[in-house]
């Protein structure tokens, strides 16, 4: 392999294996496997020929040794809220560019906080994932052949989550992440636009669903950056279960979140147990020119989203391996190729069916 | 059934508490609170809404489900919830409602479901529809006073019209009634009087011909004036007959019972007064808008919901024409009377086997469907009289309070009448026990699951019997100056939309009266004279006791077979195979204008309006809405035949089509 060494962190995890598969797949460089348990880490660098390095997130020291020599360094470990722009700077410091599968606003923020020398030179790329991740790239596509009036963006499932996305999940709220209820519209945000849709039938959802109104940061910046008029973004729920148990945490936030993990975790799979694991990304356009030919519905279907986020990272890690991102720190949807990735995607055993009409 | 008791109590605190308790989580002052905002609109949000509901449980110790306290609530609603936990429920079934007077009895209410079925009915919405859905009666009179009837008549309208507010309904082209004021222009149904007294008998006949024909072709519409048309025919030798029209959306069946008695009461006597009514026919629409999203009510929802999958089908009729291709104008009739002492030999042998006359008759008009159909299991559809008992005026008000409830008879091979009987009693009485949502707002759903355009319950089955003791009094038959009434001289005739055929027992004169009203035009008479035959040699088996303990004698099959037309089995697909994203600009607007008015996303052009949540009523509506949009006029029929967003938008290219076509003729 010609490319450059590409380090992955938390590579025995969900989205690790997967970002290892489908690196090696591409033939994007060779690999290093980073992980805190050696002998898990050993497993899944023998699976795609890498080298397996025992890193510990706490021990600054490891994690250098980890990035040196590394073209670009993916980070699939997580809890995002703890990893925040720690692995970033180890890479950037070790001159590599850099991945992050999950990483929201905040970890974007963190680094803005007294940023890196490095990054004048190299690139570091946050919310490589599902969502935030597709949800802010892919619809750029129905907005190529021409402006949009409107942008519907509905994104959920059932799917099941782990005690450490569970605090992922009960973190993302407050102005960082969005706002509940709102809608962008003529260049603001507009608080307490929409209201929930309860039973509602979407195009590429399996069944009726609970389609809960939450203009996200990325959400936000993507009507902007494509200047619609009105964009309104759900979280799709199969049942009012994780909805509830996320209301019900945040009215006591009194009590430490990590109370209220359990919850959180019961409820999803209680949502898997409804009709097995499925996840649904919808994007629905009505452009300003109604005589404007050029697709105006995308949808992506999953099994497994947690795991499909592994693939959007190995996708953002092998667009760094190619070189010629600018460099600096950004969302990932802000680079990437949406053409390209889609097509990845729809090539991808990961995907049960893309359709773009 | 017991009348609820007022809820006097002490000073009303909880409004207040919850005022205070939203003002101090929204930032507001208690006083500055709307009651009847949704705390959405008020800056509320779901954290915020479980936080109310944690401040409500600890200030008023009022435990309320998450699921309640939505952030669509207001503070009325939730007003109201509260009252409602925080009294411990009684032991009959407790409504979670009371009714309260409205501040403005002119206000505009919503129609009921059945009301919504015979609106759009009356812009040729459905198969099997009419210009008005009414029934029409004439009854001969005797020793009239023919001096005096006419402004006897006219002044107990009059007085009947300031009684009931109902005989003063109108209903607006959007879809919505209120009442006029009684001295509002045109208000009170006005008395036509034909003066035949010196007129020979040919010209008399000829003119009853001629009203009987009128007045049933072309019923009353309270779209553009009274819901009611009184006649009154003078004859000679001091004789009369006195016709009726009733349009069923604003009067049902129990009303017509009440509205006659009174009426004839008020031309009995000048001087006659009838108790007051503390409520009217808006108040209780209004609170049973408050009844759904309630516990109780969702309850009963999820009850029918659960079985909609397994209801068996409609009674597989045989058929000479498809439903949608006929366009009858009036019902036809079969008719037939037991005399008193058969009547009541009936009654006696029904309380002796523990069923009522009601169960009895419907068992045999079901085992009767079942030998025509040629299968046992069948889904019938029936008209409820009964009102909620939500006050204790409520038997003595004047409205359209009927619903529909659909009731699957399965009927046993090798069971004799009597065990039959017995089943089709615990089905009823337990599909009636979840009367709090309607059966035409189950019969839309089954509709939408099933996948049909066409009525999932054309036939129907409608007892009144042991209504005239529910309701109170007999029918005075002597009427002062309008002289004595003959219950034998009686002629009717019934349009209700989306029937094929409908059997009415009802008590007239001490007698049983069994009959068929139908659309002759589906049908091959001889067979319906066969199976009316066979419902009335059953139903005299059963009054002279033979037909009890006899084994019914019912086809094999549970389920409908045969081919050729048939009820029930008809194609009624919708074309959904055009599912796939918005293809144009037009498709678009379509969507647009639902979503607008369904209030959720409409995002694929095979979306279906009815499975989007969309009812007949909204229908209506939405066809307005697209009329002005592309400026086209789009028939009801064709956008029921296909009702997604492509088939919409067909209709409106080939409407521009035929208009392009005719401009360039």
């Amino acid at each position: 392999m010609t490319g450059p060494l590409v380090g992955v962190l938390g590579g025995s995890g969900t989205v690790g294996r997967v970002v290892l598969d489908r690196l090696a797949g591409y033939g994007t460089g060779p690999l290093r496997v980073g992980g805190r348990d050696p002998g898990r880490t050993r497993a899944a660098a023998e699976r795609v020929g890498g080298e397996p390095v025992a890193v510990d997130l706490a021990d600054p020291a490891s994690l250098a040794r980890f990035c040196a020599g590394c073209g670009v360094v993916v980070n699939a470990a997580g809890p995002s809220y703890r990893v925040l722009d720690t692995v970033a700077r180890a890479a950037v410091a070790a001159g590599a560019d850099y991945v992050d599968a999950a990483g929201d606003a905040a970890a974007l923020a963190a680094l803005g906080r007294g940023a890196p020398a490095g990054l004048a030179e190299r690139s570091a790329l946050f919310s490589a994932g599902l969502m935030p991740g597709l949800s802010g790239l892919l619809p750029r596509l129905l907005a190529e052949p021409g402006p949009l009036r409107r942008l519907d963006v509905y994104v959920g499932g059932a799917t099941a989550i782990g005690p450490l996305s569970a605090v992922d999940a009960l973190l993302t709220r407050g102005p960082g992440f969005g706002t509940a209820l709102a809608a962008w519209r003529d260049g603001r945000v507009a608080e307490n636009a929409l209201a929930p849709l309860r039973s509602v039938a979407l195009p590429g959802f399996r069944h009726p669903v609970h389609a809960w109104p939450f203009l996200s940061a990325e959400a936000a910046a993507l009507a902007a950056d494509l200047g619609v008029d009105e964009l309104r973004n759900y979280t799709v729920y199969v049942s009012e279960n994780i909805p509830e148990a996320l209301a019900t945490a945040w009215a006591a936030d009194d009590r430490p979140l990590e109370e209220h993990v359990p919850a959180v975790v019961a409820a999803a799979d209680a949502d898997v147990a409804l009709d097995g694991p499925w996840y649904t990304l919808l994007f629905h356009a009505r452009p300003r020119d109604p005589a404007r030919g050029g697709p105006t519905r995308l949808v992506v279907r999953t099994p497994d989203s947690y795991a499909l986020s592994g693939v959007v990272a190995a996708l953002a890690a092998h667009r760094l391996a190619e070189g010629g991102v600018p460099p600096g720190a950004r969302p990932a949807a802000e680079v990437l190729d949406p053409r390209a990735v889609l097509d990845a995607l729809a090539a991808d055993p990961l995907v049960d069916g893309v359709e773009l009409g | 059934m017991t009348p609820p008791t007022p809820t006097t109590t002490a000073p009303d605190t909880v409004a207040a508490d919850l005022a205070a308790i939203w003002g101090e989580l929204l930032g507001l002052e208690p006083d500055d609170v709307p009651t009847d905002t949704e705390f959405l609109r008020l800056g509320g949000d779901s954290v915020l809404s479980v936080r109310m509901a944690a401040l409500v449980r600890r200030r008023l110790g009022v435990v309320l489900a998450l699921s309640d306290v939505t952030v669509e609530i207001t503070l009325d609603r939730l007003a109201d919830l509260v009252r409602r936990r925080s009294t411990a429920a009684g032991t009959v079934r407790d409504l979670p409602v009371d009714v309260v007077r409205r501040a403005d009895p002119t206000a505009p209410f919503p129609l009921m479901p059945l009301q919504q079925g015979y609106f759009v009915g009356q812009q040729g919405g459905w198969e099997l529809s009419y210009e008005s859905a009414h029934f029409y009666g004439d009854v001969g009179l005797t020793g009239v006073d023919g001096d005096e009837a006419a402004d006897a008549l006219t002044d107990a309208v009059e007085r009947l019209a300031e009684h009931q507010p109902t005989l003063r309904a109108r209903v607006t082209p959007e879809g919505m009634q209120y009442v006029l004021p009684p001295d509002a222009p045109g208000a009170i149904p006005a008395v036509r009087v034909y003066d035949l007294r010196d007129a020979t008998e040919e010209e008399a006949t000829a003119t009853l011909e001629r009203v009987r024909a009128e007045m049933s072709s072309t019923g009353p519409d309270p779209v553009h004036g009274p819901g009611l048309d009184l006649r009154l025919t003078l004859l000679p030798g001091d004789r009369g007959r006195l016709h009726t029209a009733m349009n069923l959306l604003v009067f049902d069946g129990w009303s017509a019972t009440v509205l006659n008695r009174e009426l004839l009461t008020l031309s009995a006597d000048w001087n006659a007064v009838l108790p007051p009514l503390e409520i009217d026919f808006g108040d209780y629409v209004q609170a049973l808008g408050r009844l759904t999203g309630t516990e109780a009510w969702a309850a009963d929802r999820d009850w029918w919901w659960g079985r909609l999958d397994g209801l068996p089908q409609p009674p597989a009729l045989p058929l000479r024409a498809d439903p949608k291709d006929v366009r009858p104008v009036l019902m036809h009739t079969r008719e037939r009377h037991l005399a008193p002492e058969q009547w009541a030999a009936l009654r006696a042998a029904c309380a002796e086997r523990g069923v009522t006359p009601s169960t009895a008759l419907l068992t045999a008009f079901a085992a009767t469907m079942a030998r025509w159909a040629g299968h046992r299991d069948l889904l019938l559809n029936s008209l409820q009289l009964n009102r909620l008992p939500v006050h204790p005026d409520i038997h003595r008000l004047v409205g359209a309070f009927a619903s529909t409830m659909l009731i699957p008879v399965e009927l046993p091979e090798g069971a004799t009448f009597a065990a039959a009987a017995t089943a089709v009693q615990r089905v009823f009485t337990e599909h009636a026990a979840h009367n709090l949502v309607s059966g035409v707002e189950v019969s839309r759903e089954l509709a939408r699951r099933r996948g049909t355009t066409r009525p999932v319950g054309p036939v129907v089955f409608q007892s009144t019997l042991g209504m005239d003791a529910a309701v109170g009094d007999r029918h005075p038959s002597s009427v002062g100056p309008l002289g004595e009434i003959s219950f034998a001289d009686f002629h009717h005739q019934l349009r209700t939309p989306q029937v094929a055929l409908e059997a009415r027992v009802y008590e007239l004169n001490d007698e049983l009266a069994v009959v068929f009203s139908l659309v002759e035009e589906l049908f091959t008479p001889e067979e319906v004279d066969a199976a009316f035959a066979g419902m009335v040699a059953l139903t005299e088996a059963l009054a002279d006791g033979s037909g009890w303990d006899r084994v019914l004698d019912l086809p094999a099959a549970r389920e409908p077979e045969g081919d050729g037309l048939r009820l029930g089995r008809l194609d009624g697909a919708r074309g959904d195979d055009a599912s796939g994203p918005l293809a144009d600009d037009v498709e678009r607007r379509v969507a647009e204008v639902w979503e607008d008015l369904l209030d959720v996303p409409v995002l694929d052009r095979g979306a279906d309006f009815f499975r989007l949540g969309g009812d007949s009523l909204v229908a209506v509506r939405a066809l307005a809405r697209m009329t002005r949009e592309f400026g086209v006029q789009l028939g009801v029929r064709d956008f029921l035949d296909l009702p997604t967003v492509a088939g919409a938008a067909a209709a409106v290219r080939a409407a521009r089509a035929a208009e392009a076509g005719s401009a360039s003729r």
